[in-house]
């Protein structure tokens, strides 16, 4: 798998094997009159994975997954869903379906006892142990009513519902907003957990760093558009590292000019500084000709690749 | 009835609950301030003298005519606007806020994402007004029947219980209204003012229409005509009188329905 970037007007898409896959989106556009939310997105889930959709606000990623769920119509192309029609078998894909929705909107007068139980009689009935253990696990007080509930603690009850639900694809959109770092982690627990019994996870976020420990491939959006479409590995491939070696004599500075993705260099004394962008062997191998004090590779920032992805796409 | 169809049925009942109480205590209580005053109307030839002065049509839009019989009393003091009106406003209220204005806050949302259809949900909030406004009703009834013996008013329950039946489609049939508006445009001010407002002007129309010997035949075309034209607190209303109201009230929740089903759904 490589990375893929996009142009205007060319969706990238995965090498997904196409049968079998959770989530199949072809050309989906969908507009709101004059404007273009969703501007033609080809992609594919595969099953048993964890699949980020990165993109900031704004991007479409919750018009995206309101497709998905047959809650917007879109405005064209075609989504399978677990080898169904969203539309056409709406009630079979979303009874093999658990969401969290970004913007919680849940009633206000019942308690989370009660809603549990109430979307347990919608969805056919619930496991009362595994309730009560994923209450425990994500320190949720189910006796307490919505109204009375933080923003944290109500995604705790979204979160608790999905994970009930033990769906064949979880959509998560957003689903840590609001919640401390201990529940974030615990929620990632859930998710590799969820993995690993073989739901696929539809992971959509800005938060870079919890799709990057969670996700196994990722799609960037920006502006109704997939700008890039890999792995995390991939995406890490990418990023730009800052890069210092001291060198224990003068260094190399033809050698290292020629260096591909080397930018930025200074050299100040025997000391190099640099930005490095794609793979690290081409550097190394000018190194080793060379006598290397020491060596400095600062981990990528995912934040500044996404950046720069979007400067590339645009 | 299966259970998730049940459910369906009951999460919108949990949050009507409060509201059909309210509004069958506070109309039951306006019955009873109203009733209070029958011993003083009953048989009161004065005022009977004071009304004949007037024109009988403006008597008759007034609901006024024979008000100092039981059956005039109710029909002038209560059945002729107030009753049905207050009991539109409970329905369409009702109606809008169980479907536009869920939707427009966003809570639908939860529910639409469990293996449910649209249609579904939809016939469910139907159905939970339809169990709402019944209880508003039977709270009424029981209220009018209590309060009337209190007084020694004495009206043949059949009679009551028609007029009521007859308010309650009459509700249900603007309640529907609403649910059509809402179904296409989920915007809770325009189906709780369309349909409010589609219910003032049916009543103007059967109160005012008959002043104007032009426009008098258009009176029929007022659902309140249809529901009380035949005076059903004095005469057995006529089966064809309740189809009229039931059956254009269940298709346009149908109407609502349809669209419903086609369009996207607000995030809020």
């Amino acid at each position: 798998m490589t990375m893929q970037t996009s142009t205007a007007g060319a969706a990238a898409t995965s090498a997904g094997t196409g049968a079998g896959a959770a989530l199949r989106i072809a050309g989906l556009v969908k507009d709101y009159g004059p404007v273009h939310a969703v501007r033609g997105i080809d992609l594919e889930v595969r099953r048993g994975e964890v699949f980020g959709f990165l993109g900031p606000n704004g991007a479409g990623k919750t018009t995206t997954i309101r497709c998905v769920l047959d809650l917007l119509r879109p405005t064209a192309g075609s989504i399978e869903v677990l080898g169904l029609d969203p539309h056409a078998d709406g009630v079979a894909v979303r009874s093999r379906v658990a969401y969290v929705p970004g913007e919680l909107r849940l009633p206000e007068r019942l308690t989370g006892a009660e809603l549990v139980a109430s979307i347990g009689r919608l969805r056919g009935g619930h496991d009362p142990r595994r309730r009560d253990e994923l209450a425990a696990r994500l320190d949720l007080d189910l006796g307490r009513r919505m109204r009375d509930l933080s923003s944290g603690n109500r995604r705790k009850v979204a979160l608790l519902l999905a994970f009930l639900a033990r769906a064949d694809l979880l959509v998560l959109d957003e689903p840590t907003n609001g919640l401390d770092p201990l529940m974030q982690h615990e929620f990632l627990r859930l998710v590799r957990e969820a993995r690993d019994e073989g739901t696929t996870v539809f992971l959509s976020s800005h938060v870079l760093s919890e799709v990057q420990r969670a996700a196994d491939r990722v799609a960037v959006l920006r502006a109704g558009r997939i700008v890039a479409l890999g792995t995390v590995d991939d995406l890490r491939g990418r990023a730009r590292q800052r890069v210092e070696v001291w060198f224990a004599d003068d260094p190399p500075a033809s050698e290292l000019a020629g260096v591909s993705g080397l930018d930025d260099m200074t050299i100040d004394d025997h000391r190099l500084t640099a930005v490095l962008s794609g793979p690290i062997q081409p550097l190394l191998a000018v190194l080793a000709r060379h006598r290397v004090a020491s060596l400095l590779v600062e981990e990528p920032d995912l934040e500044e690749t996404f950046l720069d992805l979007y400067a590339e796409a645009s | 009835m299966s259970a998730a169809l049940f459910e369906l049925v009951l999460i919108p009942l949990r949050s009507l609950r409060r509201a059909s109480a309210a509004w069958g205590i506070v109309l039951a209580l306006f019955i009873g301030a109203t009733v209070a005053f029958w011993p003083a109307f009953q048989g009161s030839s004065a005022l009977s003298q004071a009304l004949d002065q007037l024109p009988n049509g403006l008597v008759e839009a007034l609901g006024m005519q024979d008000i100092g019989t039981p059956a005039g009393f109710l029909r002038g003091n209560l059945y002729d606007f107030l009753i049905p009106l207050l009991l539109v406003g409970a329905a369409v209220a009702m109606a809008s806020g169980q479907t536009a204005g869920e939707e427009d806050a966003g809570r639908l949302e939860i529910y639409l994402a469990q293996p449910v259809s649209r249609v579904r949900l939809w016939v469910a909030r139907v159905a939970a007004l339809a169990v709402a406004l019944a209880v508003v009703v039977i709270v009424i009834l029981v209220a009018q029947l209590g309060f009337d013996a209190v007084v020694g008013l004495q009206l043949p329950a059949s009679h009551l219980a028609a007029t009521l039946l007859l308010c309650a489609l009459l509700a249900f049939l603007h309640a529907g209204l609403a649910f059509a508006i809402a179904g296409w445009f989920p915007r809770p001010s325009w189906t709780l003012g369309a349909a409010v407002a589609a219910g003032v002007a049916g009543y103007l129309v059967v109160a005012l229409f008959p002043l104007n010997a032009t426009l008098a035949p258009w009176r029929h075309v007022s659902p309140w005509d249809w529901a009380f034209g035949g005076d059903p607190l004095v005469h057995a209303a006529a089966a064809w009188r309740y189809m009229a109201l039931l059956l254009p009230a269940v298709a346009l929740a149908a109407v609502g329905g349809l669209g419903f089903a086609r369009r996207d759904v607000r995030a809020g």
